[in-house]
C-alpha cells in the first residue's frame, strides 16, 4: 500500500512551491485583506499552471495522470503560503462533491478546470456541522440560505446539498439573479465568507449520497490546513534558533522545543491521515469508511494548524501580537479553516460514536 | 511483490497460524497470553517457519521477503493477537545485532539459539547513574591481552535472571569522549563474577527487571560485538530495531484497547466518544506514518516520520487504557488485565528511549534546535 507521494509527485509539489514562492509573498496576502481584486493575478498563474486541473483528474480527457494525492499535495503547498486563493473552495471543497454525480457533472467541471469558480453551500444556520441548508422543490427551483460559504465573493456557480423530499440532492446554481451574497466579517479577509440566499432555479441536480458529496472537502480543507500548520511552525522554529535570552537560544529549553517537538508530531499525524484518505478517495473498491478517514484527517489537521499557530504566537511573544508580523495571517487563516465543515470535537465525536455503536468488524 | 503475492502470503501466514495456535485460543486468550509454555512452542514454530525475521535469508531462519511484506506479516501476526515472544530482545534487539555486526563464529554460535527462542537475551545498557545519558555508563572493561576485565553495575536489564547471554555495553577508553569510548560484548551469564539480583515489579508484568553486578568478570577479546570503541554505532542500531518494533505493539495494543471499549461498553460513554474519535485517528495514523517510513527508507529518501513513532505511539497506548478505564467506572479497578495494561502503557513512555528524550530527538535533530 503506497502511502503519501512518489518522487515524481514530490518534484510537482517542490514546483508548486517554487511557484508560490515567487508570485505569492506575504504582502499579497495583506494586500487582499483591503483590495478585493488582489487575488486575481495569483488565480490567473494557478489556472495557467494547471492546478485547477485538478477539478477532473481521474475523468477528464487530458487529466495528465493526476491523482488526489496531488490535489493534496498542491492544496498543502498553497496552505503553507498562505495562498489567498479560492483552489480549495472550487477544486477542492466544490468540485469535490460534484465529481459524485459521475459523467453529468462532466462540463462543469471542465469549467472550473478552466478558472470558473464554484463554491459548496453546505452549512445550515446554528449547527456545528456541515448539512442541508437548502432545498430543492419539485419545480427544480433551489429555496433557503446557507451561512459560511467560503470564497462566494469570488464564485460563478453554487454547489448545494439540498434537502429533496426523503432523499438528498445536489444543486448547481449560477450566481446572478436570486442568489444573494452577503459578505461576513470573516476572520480571515483572504478567506472571505458570506450568507447565501438562493430563490433561484438550479442548472443541474441530482441524488447523492450526504457523505460521500462532503467526504473530498473535508480532505481539502485538511490538506490546506496542513500546510498552514507546516508554515506556523518554520516560523516558530525559525524564531526559536535566533532569539536569544539569558544567552542563549531560547529553542534550546526544552519548555519551547518539546512544545514544538509535539507540534511536529501533530502535523505529522495530520499528514499521514490526509495521504491515508487521499488513497482511499481513488480507490474504487472503498466505501462508507471514505467518510470517516476524511472526517479525521480534517480533525487531526484542525488540531494541527490550531496547535501550531497557538504555539508559534507563544514562542513569538509581544511580536506575535503585532499587526506588522506575519503569524496572525497564519493563525486567521487556521481559524477559519477549522471552523468549516466541522471542528475537530464533533468531527471526532461523529466518528467515534459511529465506531462504538458498530459490531466488531 | 504485488498486491497479489503479498495476500497470498498474508493467507500463508493465517493458515499457518491458524494451525499451530490451539483450536480454544482465542476463547481462553486471557490465560493463554500469559501461558510461557505455549508462547515457547509458538516461538520455536514460528522460526521453523520463517515468520520471525522474514526479511532474512532462509538460512537465517527468514524467507528473504522485502521489508513491506514483512511488515504485512507483522501486523497480521499483531492483529490475529499471535503469542508474545517471551523474550522480546532476543529476536527483536540481540539477533539484528549479532547478525549486523557478529564474526561468522559469533553469528553461527549464537543467532539460531537467539531466533528459536532455547537461548534468552538481555541488554545490559542502564546502570545506576546512566539511564536516559546511556553515554555516560561507567562499567569498565579493560583489556590484558585478548581478555577484558569487567567490573561494574547494571540496572533495568530486563529478563536477566533468566537470560543465557547479554549484550552488554562497557566503557574500554576512558580517555575518549564519551560517546567514543564504548564497547559492546557479548557476555555469557554464566561467567564467574556476574551476579544477578531480580528486581520487584509494581505490576504482574514477567517482564521483570534485573540488577547485575559484575565483579571482575573475564571476557575474551573474541566476544566484541562490532569494533573496539565503536559499542555507539551497534546501540543506535539495535535502538533503531527497537523503535521499529514498538510502534506495531502500541498500535495493536491501541486497536485492542478500542475493541475492547466497543464490545463492552457498546452504546453507552456518550461523554467519550470524541476521546474515541481522537484514539482512532491516532491509531490509524500510527499505521499510516509507519508505512510512509518503510516506503521512504525502501526507496531512499530521509523518513524524517520515523522518528516520531516512538512518541505517538507509546502516548496513543497510554491514552486508550485510560479511555478504556473510564469507560468501565470503578469495575475498571478490579480487573487484573487492565491494571496490566495501565501499568504496561505507564512504562511505554519510558522504554526504548523516554518522550522527554524523543522530544529531544525531534526538537534538535529534525527542527534544528539547538541543544541544551
Amino acid at each position: 500500500m503506497q502511502i503519501g507521494p512518489n518522487a515524481d509527485q514530490l518534484e510537482l509539489q517542490a514546483a508548486t512551491r517554487e511557484v508560490l514562492s515567487r508570485s505569492c509573498p506575504s504582502t499579497l496576502i495583506r494586500q487582499t485583506y483591503t483590495d478585493p481584486r488582489a487575488w486575481q493575478d495569483l488565480w490567473k498563474t494557478a489556472v495557467h499552471t494547471g492546478w485547477t486541473q485538478l477539478a477532473v483528474r481521474g475523468i477528464g480527457p487530458e487529466d495528465f495522470g493526476l491523482t488526489t494525492t496531488d490535489l493534496v499535495l498542491t492544496l498543502e503547498a498553497c496552505g503553507g503560503a498562505l495562498a489567498p486563493i479560492p483552489l480549495v473552495s472550487s477544486i477542492g471543497v466544490a468540485a469535490g462533491a460534484l465529481r459524485t454525480i459521475g459523467s453529468r457533472a462532466l462540463d462543469l467541471l471542465t469549467d472550473l478546470a478552466d478558472g470558473s469558480i464554484a463554491t459548496l453551500a453546505v452549512q445550515p444556520s446554528g449547527q456545528r456541522l456541515p448539512g442541508l441548508a437548502l432545498t430543492l422543490a419539485d419545480d427544480g427551483r433551489v429555496h433557503g440560505s446557507a451561512q459560511c460559504v467560503a470564497d462566494a465573493v469570488h464564485a460563478d456557480l453554487l454547489v448545494a446539498l439540498c434537502s429533496s423530499g426523503d432523499r438528498t440532492a445536489l444543486a448547481v446554481i449560477p450566481i446572478g439573479d436570486g442568489v444573494l451574497i452577503e459578505p461576513a466579517k470573516s476572520a480571515d479577509p483572504s478567506r472571505p465568507l458570506a450568507v447565501v440566499t438562493v430563490d433561484a432555479e438550479a442548472i443541474e441536480s441530482a441524488s447523492v449520497d450526504f457523505e460521500q458529496a462532503v467526504a473530498p472537502g473535508l480532505l481539502a480543507l485538511a490538506a490546506e490546513l496542513v500546510g498552514i500548520a507546516q508554515g506556523a511552525l518554520d516560523i516558530a522554529v525559525d524564531h526559536a534558533t535566533t532569539r536569544r535570552q539569558f544567552d542563549r537560544a531560547i529553542g534550546s529549553y526544552q519548555g519551547i522545543k518539546h512544545a514544538l517537538a509535539d507540534d511536529y508530531v501533530a502535523v505529522e499525524r495530520a499528514r499521514a491521515l490526509v495521504y491515508g484518505a487521499a488513497a482511499l478517495l481513488d480507490d474504487a473498491a472503498a466505501g462508507p469508511q471514505v467518510w470517516d478517514a476524511c472526517a479525521l484527517a480534517k480533525a487531526a489537521a484542525n488540531d494541527a494548524a490550531l496547535a501550531c499557530t497557538r504555539t508559534a504566537v507563544q514562542v513569538l511573544g509581544a511580536l506575535g501580537q503585532t499587526w506588522e508580523h506575519d503569524i496572525h495571517l497564519y493563525l486567521r487563516r487556521a481559524w477559519v479553516g477549522a471552523a468549516l465543515l466541522g471542528d475537530s470535537s464533533s468531527l471526532y465525536h461523529v466518528a467515534g460514536r459511529r465506531f462504538m455503536s458498530e459490531g466488531a468488524r | 511483490m504485488s498486491q497479489t503475492d503479498v495476500a497470498e502470503l498474508r493467507d500463508e501466514f493465517d493458515r499457518w497460524l491458524t494451525s499451530t495456535l490451539p483450536t480454544d485460543y482465542y476463547d481462553k486468550y486471557s490465560t493463554y497470553r500469559w501461558d510461557l509454555g505455549l508462547r515457547r512452542e509458538y516461538q520455536r514454530a514460528s522460526f521453523e517457519a520463517g515468520w520471525i525475521q522474514p526479511t532474512w535469508s532462509p538460512g537465517q531462519g527468514g524467507r528473504s521477503l522485502p521489508p513491506a511484506a514483512a511488515l504485512e506479516i507483522r501486523l497480521r501476526a499483531a492483529l490475529r493477537s499471535a503469542p508474545k515472544l517471551p523474550n522480546i530482545a532476543g529476536p527483536n534487539v540481540a539477533a539484528p545485532a549479532i547478525r549486523s555486526f557478529g564474526t561468522p563464529d559469533q553469528v553461527s554460535r549464537l543467532l539460531t539459539p537467539c531466533l528459536d527462542g532455547s537461548e534468552w537475551w538481555a541488554l545490559g545498557m542502564s546502570e545506576p547513574e546512566a539511564g536516559s545519558d546511556f553515554a555516560s555508563l561507567r562499567t569498565r572493561a579493560l583489556r590484558t591481552g585478548d581478555v577484558f576485565t569487567v567490573n561494574g553495575h547494571k540496572i533495568w536489564t530486563t529478563q536477566a535472571h533468566e537470560s543465557r547471554w547479554a549484550v552488554l555495553y562497557v566503557r574500554t577508553d576512558p580517555e575518549a569522549p564519551k560517546h567514543k569510548g564504548i564497547s559492546c560484548l557479548v557476555l555469557d551469564m554464566e561467567t564467574p563474577g556476574v551476579t544477578i539480583e531480580p528486581v520487584r515489579m509494581a505490576s504482574v508484568s514477567d517482564e521483570t527487571f534485573c540488577e547485575v553486578f559484575l565483579d571482575d568478570v573475564e571476557i575474551p577479546a573474541s566476544a566484541l560485538l562490532g569494533p573496539e570503541n565503536g559499542g555507539w554505532q551497534v546501540a543506535m542500531s539495535a535502538l533503531g530495531h527497537e523503535r521499529q518494533m514498538i510502534w506495531v505493539m502500541n498500535w495493536v495494543e491501541t486497536r485492542r484497547g478500542l475493541e475492547a471499549l466497543r464490545t463492552n461498553r457498546k452504546g453507552t460513554c456518550d461523554d467519550l466518544h470524541s476521546t474515541v474519535g481522537a484514539l482512532l485517528a491516532d491509531a490509524e495514523a500510527l499505521r499510516l506514518n509507519g508505512y510512509r517510513a518503510l516506503h521512504n527508507e525502501s526507496s531512499g529518501r530521509p523518513s524524517p516520520e520515523g522518528d516520531i513513532l516512538k512518541l505517538f505511539g507509546s502516548l496513543a497506548l497510554q491514552r486508550t487504557w485510560e479511555t478504556v478505564a473510564a469507560a468501565l467506572g470503578p469495575a475498571a479497578v478490579t480487573d487484573p488485565d487492565l491494571e496490566f495494561e495501565r501499568h504496561d502503557g505507564l512504562a511505554a513512555t519510558i522504554y526504548g528511549g523516554t518522550s522527554e528524550i524523543q522530544r529531544n530527538i525531534i526538537g534538535e535533530r529534525l527542527l534544528g534546535l539547538p541543544k541544551g
